[in-house]
């Protein structure tokens, strides 16, 4: 309780005010007008944005020698690009954010083996498919138990949420897990804690291949059905998926799409009964070590360019919401209290992941289309604002009230009080729980790579996919984080001094 | 640094207080209190506790808002029984009235976190307008009044309780207020550090500057003050010069003075 409510609150809100509009001038403002190409209306070269894993090997990777995404997918979607006089630029993101990334319009086609189904048919544009294949059943390697769909009925799957393969597993009555992709599916499988997981032949064989793993192996074939696979656009592009499908009929014709086949699997996969697919493994040989040491710098520089600049953007966001959001609640005003304890309210009591996604995937449909990294800074600063506002109120609040009173009795307003007398102590008291607010958003930003923003952790995941290096490559990861947060902590430890030197 | 009014203004009481009334819930503990302070002299409020006294004190600088009554400081005056229904207008009115007033707390309320000459020279500089210099000269000049000299660059934490509150009273004084309120100012202090306070505000008193103080320290009272009010139940039980406390009229006056006699 303030010694006299009534006191400077014409203040009070102009000092509010102002700290909005400082929040609003430190969020990086999208620009508006992103490069599509639905709204390029010059005929010319439009730009065409690519949505693909870069962890779904041998389609869609990161070629561990050279550090550029390639495949199978990249390779013809390419090709097609040439013929249809696009330019490309790619987002590499989890499968399951690969559908609400196109939905949201952040992507403009899908090339990573997205199956054709009906269910898909109806909400989005397919090309003509340049995949032929089949699902496979993957087990343990001493399981003999599954070797048909039927064999799945109340065994557990491991699938990705929206792959078309889940819907194969369901529909033979597995119990299905969730996961990021095959890698994840089939670490599971070798240690025993799923019994089963379907995925595309091709994509299994290249997996055996690579990690030379003896722990799983092939079951069988998940039913006689060809999976046929294709590029993905929205419902609206009609003109850019005519435009490819003429691309790839020029490329079938001339013999594109057959010798980019023929150099990934010795077959041409490209046109029904393709015949026995050989893959020689997107990566083998490597041990764990050369894995990290090739690891190290993308993951570095994906920290540099990702992790740290989304922790530092979004916290400094993040203490001005929640100076501003501390300040409203302690005021004497309704239309002050009752907004910012609902604000408060809704981010500790809904998932970050969520409110990344309302954020990210959500906004677009109203209008509001930020870019990853602006998406993924403002739903952090929202959610660091949250915490920290009752980090700060709780500090305030532990400030004598004797130090409000001779604030008042020596003239000073509202401002003035906060401002001199009562924000510097009470920043003494909220470092340290500021610090772990601080740490904790540090870690949190590894989720920022659903919405598609390629941080330190992403990072790790795709090099996992094609090294399936797992331990090492998280271990190193891990590493990296609490490199990191010891920095942290350091200063932490500077600042309480400093800001202590008072007190014997 | 004497108070002395040089203006030709015909010469009235400094303070002046009307019919204050104040409850906290539905318990009233001021029922009334009449009062004047006339300029350059030393008022002694006592009473037993719970009798009103520092919520009168608080009154005059607002940090308490009384219900009824009205307050005079020179030449602000607040009627809290007519408060203006504007917000800015009524905020002046305060703001006017506290800045007649230098407050000095029981618990000295020192700002932590910055230096003994910083906290005099914040209301100055930061409220006055006054240039950084002059109130770090005035400062210096106030520090040596209260026996500081050379602890300039100390911070409040490490100075002992009675140069605390001797830092508290320099702090009020930087602000040239009128009149000086001192709430109960010894009593939070060890037993052997008041006598140091006390000497500072007895010369307060010979230099001329108006002093309100809430007190127990009877014979302190009795040697300083021109004035002494003697509270109980929320009104002025009764009122005099300092032979009031050597020969009290008021049988409970008397009891209270035993009581604290014997104490102190």
């Amino acid at each position: 309780m303030l010694p006299e409510p009534s006191r400077g609150r014409r203040r009070c809100v102009s000092v509010l005010l102002l700290l909005a509009s400082l929040a609003l001038l430190l969020t990086p403002v999208a620009p508006v007008s992103a490069a599509s190409a639905t709204s390029a209306s010059t005929p010319s070269r439009p730009v065409v944005r690519v949505g693909t894993e870069g962890t779904y090997p041998p389609f869609s990777y990161i070629d561990p020698k050279t550090g550029d995404l390639t495949g199978f997918d990249i390779e013809v979607i390419r090709a097609v690009a040439q013929k249809a006089g696009w330019d490309l630029t790619f987002t590499k993101g989890a499968f399951d954010s690969l559908f609400p990334a196109l939905d949201a319009g952040r992507v403009d086609v899908l090339a990573d083996q997205i199956s054709i189904n009906p269910d898909r048919s109806a909400h989005y544009l397919f090309t003509t498919p340049y995949t032929y294949s089949h699902g496979v059943i993957v087990t343990a390697a001493d399981n003999h138990d599954i070797t048909t769909l039927a064999d799945l009925k109340g065994r557990t799957a491991a699938q990705s949420q929206t792959s078309n393969w889940t819907q194969v597993a369901k529909d033979a009555g597995a119990d299905v897990k969730y996961v990021d992709g095959l890698d994840q599916a089939a670490a599971l499988l070798a240690q025993g804690r799923v019994d089963a997981t379907v995925n595309d032949n091709i994509a299994v064989l290249d997996y055996l291949a690579s990690s030379g793993s003896k722990k799983i192996k092939i079951a069988g074939n998940a039913g006689n059905e060809v999976s046929k696979q294709a590029f993905a656009f929205r419902k609206s592009d009609v003109k850019l998926r005519d435009q490819a499908n003429q691309a790839l009929a020029a490329l079938t014709k001339d013999g594109t799409l057959a010798r980019i086949s023929q150099k990934y699997f010795r077959s041409n996969v490209t046109v029904p009964n393709s015949g026995n697919v050989k893959v020689k493994g997107s990566d083998t040989g490597r041990s764990s070590w050369q894995v990290v040491k090739d690891t190290a710098w993308p993951m570095l520089r994906a920290m540099v360019k990702g992790t740290i600049p989304l922790t530092i953007v979004s916290f400094i966001c993040g203490l001005v919401i929640a100076l501003a959001v501390a300040l409203a609640r302690l005021s004497s005003y309704r239309l002050l209290t009752v907004p910012s304890r609902a604000y408060v309210s809704i981010i500790r009591g809904t998932p970050l992941l969520v409110q990344l996604f309302i954020v990210f995937y959500g906004l677009p449909e109203l209008g509001v289309d930020l870019p990853s990294f602006v998406a993924a800074c403002l739903a952090l600063s929202l959610n660091v604002g949250g915490y920290a506002a009752e980090i700060i109120r709780a500090a305030v609040l532990a400030v004598p009230r004797g130090q409000f009173e001779a604030a008042t009795t020596i003239g000073m307003d509202y401002g003035q009080t906060m401002r001199r007398i009562v924000l510097p102590q009470a920043a003494r008291i909220a470092v340290p729980p500021l610090s772990n607010t601080l740490l904790s958003l540090v870690k949190d930003t590894s989720l920022a790579s659903v919405v598609l923003v390629l941080e330190l952790f992403r990072e790790a995941q795709v090099a996992a996919a094609v090294s399936t290096r797992t331990m090492a490559l998280y271990c190193l990861a891990a590493l990296y984080y609490w490199v990191v947060c010891y920095v942290i902590s350091v200063g932490q430890h500077a600042l309480e001094r400093r800001l202590g030197r008072y007190t014997t | 640094m004497t108070q002395d009014s040089t203006t030709s203004s015909v010469p009235t009481s400094l303070v002046e207080v009307a019919g204050l009334e104040k409850s906290f819930g539905d318990q009233q503990v001021l029922r009334g209190i009449d009062l004047t302070v006339e300029r350059g002299t030393a008022t002694a409020l006592l009473g037993p506790s719970g009798s009103g006294k520092t919520t009168v004190l608080r009154s005059l600088n607002v940090l308490e808002t009384p219900d009824r009554g009205c307050v005079r400081i020179g030449d602000a005056a607040v009627d809290f029984s007519a408060l203006s229904r504007d917000k800015g207008e009524r905020r002046r009115a305060v703001k006017a009235l506290r800045a007649r007033s230098g407050m000095v707390f029981q618990a000295h309320n020192l700002f932590p976190h910055m230096t003994v000459l910083g906290n005099l020279i914040e209301g100055p500089t930061q409220v006055q307008g006054r240039t950084r210099d002059e109130a770090v000269a005035d400062a210096r000049a106030l520090l040596e009044q209260v026996g500081l000299t050379g602890r300039e660059d100390a911070y409040p934490a490490q100075l002992s309780g009675g140069q605390q509150q001797r830092v508290g009273i320099a702090r009020a004084l930087a602000l040239k207020p009128e009149v000086l309120l001192l709430d109960e100012p010894t009593s939070a202090l060890d037993p052997e550090l008041v006598g140091e306070v006390l000497a500072v505000i007895r010369d307060l008193a010979a230099q001329g500057w108006t002093l309100l103080i809430v007190t127990h320290e009877v014979r302190f009272a009795r040697d300083v003050a021109d004035q002494v009010l003697f509270l109980d139940g929320g009104v002025i039980a009764e009122r005099g010069g300092p032979e009031v406390l050597s020969d009290p009229r008021q049988e409970r006056t008397r009891r209270f003075l035993a009581r604290m006699l014997e104490a102190g």
